[in-house]
């Protein structure tokens, strides 16, 4: 009895011990030197990958910029004529065409989820390595630049009817008479584009920093 | 015991690296077979767009009775978009297969991304400018003098908002696309 209680305590510490040496070889084997090497590897990834993730931040804070720009641009948009009838109204405002309503609303739309994502960016900076938020980020960009080019098309088709008008159609080009509402609103479409084009590097920025190494 | 644990830690290792490279591999069967419907929903709203033409039985000196996609450059738009991005989606059906073949390509994968964000673009682009010309058509504008043409052009406005569908359609397709191939990127 005694004996086989001995064994068996003896069972277990050469067991522990085994499992200890069984972990031990890994430092001299030659696994450990490629797992080096990959960590230098990993480490140099991480300094490109917090590059890439600065610059994303600056980008989107650029284009906050562009977006406010063209929300305010259309939403001030607004042009009374000096002259007037009984009948008529000679004043244009954003409102007063739904694709521009549209625009305004989406902008704003685009303004509030930059600035959300902001704290998503500085979380890729802190730590080079996570893809969590790094995914998240390029699936809502991607979102986010079809609401923005959806927009800034839309509100595209309405100026250049309003610039050129269209005979077959009997659509008046009403710039010839409101210059003013015209330039801020195409001034407000052109900055629409603008944060198109720069969500559109975010994604390529993005997507360049998701490659694993 | 030792040969226990040795062995515990190699099949750890064998059982998550065969499921990673098959679901990357499910990935991009699934990117190919989207692919193939975007070039199907985009050609039709092409095709759908293009061949609108409709004359009202009757007609003056002065007035045209007659609309066809050509008459408001929007629409013009339109249909050389969705035919640019069907042509693009026909080409990059060979970079598609080709990542069902080599599951661990990544920079050919950030290419795809790059173009599908820029064809996703121009797609939106071109289906929403459509859009607001088919409202305006159907509703017109006070404000700006601007009459409802659909009134008087039925089949032309039906024939032209049937297509948007497709192109709207595409644009949801390519986001897909992108999300894609965004976790295939990101799963190694």
């Amino acid at each position: 009895m005694e004996k086989s209680e001995s064994t068996k305590i003896e069972m277990g510490e050469s067991s522990k011990l085994e499992r200890k040496l069984g972990k031990a070889p890994l430092l001299g084997s030659p696994t450990h030197a490629i797992s080096s090497s990959a960590i230098v590897a990993n480490k140099r990834a991480g300094n490109y990958k917090r590059g890439i993730a600065i610059f994303d931040l600056i980008l989107r804070i650029a284009a906050v910029a562009t977006a406010i720009g063209a929300a305010v641009g259309m939403g001030t948009a607004g042009e009374t004529l000096p002259f007037f009838t009984q009948f008529f109204q000679f004043e244009a405002g954003y409102d007063d065409l739904p694709t521009f309503q549209f625009f305004v609303i989406a902008m704003a739309i685009v303004v509030a989820y930059l600035v959300l994502s902001i704290p998503f960016s500085i979380v890729c900076i802190a730590r080079s390595h996570v893809v969590a938020p790094r995914l998240l980020l390029i699936i809502f960009d991607t979102a986010i630049v079809t609401l923005t080019t959806s927009a800034a098309g839309a509100s595209t088709a309405i100026v250049y009817l309003a610039h050129n008008g269209n005979e077959d159609a009997n659509w008046l080009a009403f710039c010839n008479q409101f210059g003013d509402f015209c330039q801020t609103t195409s001034g407000a479409v052109v900055a629409g584009f603008l944060t198109v084009v720069i969500l559109l590097i975010l994604i390529v920025l993005s997507a360049i920093a998701l490659k694993r190494h | 015991m030792k040969a226990g644990a040795l062995e515990l830690g190699h099949a750890s290792k064998v059982t998550s690296s065969v499921p990673k490279s098959g679901v990357n591999r499910g990935m991009s069967i699934l990117d190919l077979f989207i692919r193939i419907i975007a070039i199907i929903a985009t050609l039709g709203s092409a095709i759908a767009m293009g061949t609108t033409n409709e004359t009202l039985p009757f007609f003056t000196q002065s007035i045209r009775f007659r609309a066809k996609y050509n008459d408001l450059p929007t629409f013009t738009f339109f249909v050389v978009a969705n035919a640019i991005v069907s042509a693009y989606f026909i080409l990059s059906l060979g970079l598609s297969i080709f990542h069902i073949m080599r599951s661990r390509a990544q920079a050919s994968r950030i290419a795809l991304i790059f173009f599908d964000a820029a064809m996703l673009a121009l797609l939106t682009a071109g289906a929403s400018a459509a859009a607001a010309i088919v409202y305006l058509a159907h509703k017109g504008n006070t404000k700006a003098n601007w009459f409802p043409i659909c009134q008087q052009f039925d089949s032309f406005c039906h024939r032209t908002s049937g297509s948007l569908v497709g192109s709207f359609a595409g644009v949801i397709l390519i986001i897909l696309l992108v999300l894609l191939s965004s976790i295939a990127l990101s799963r190694r």
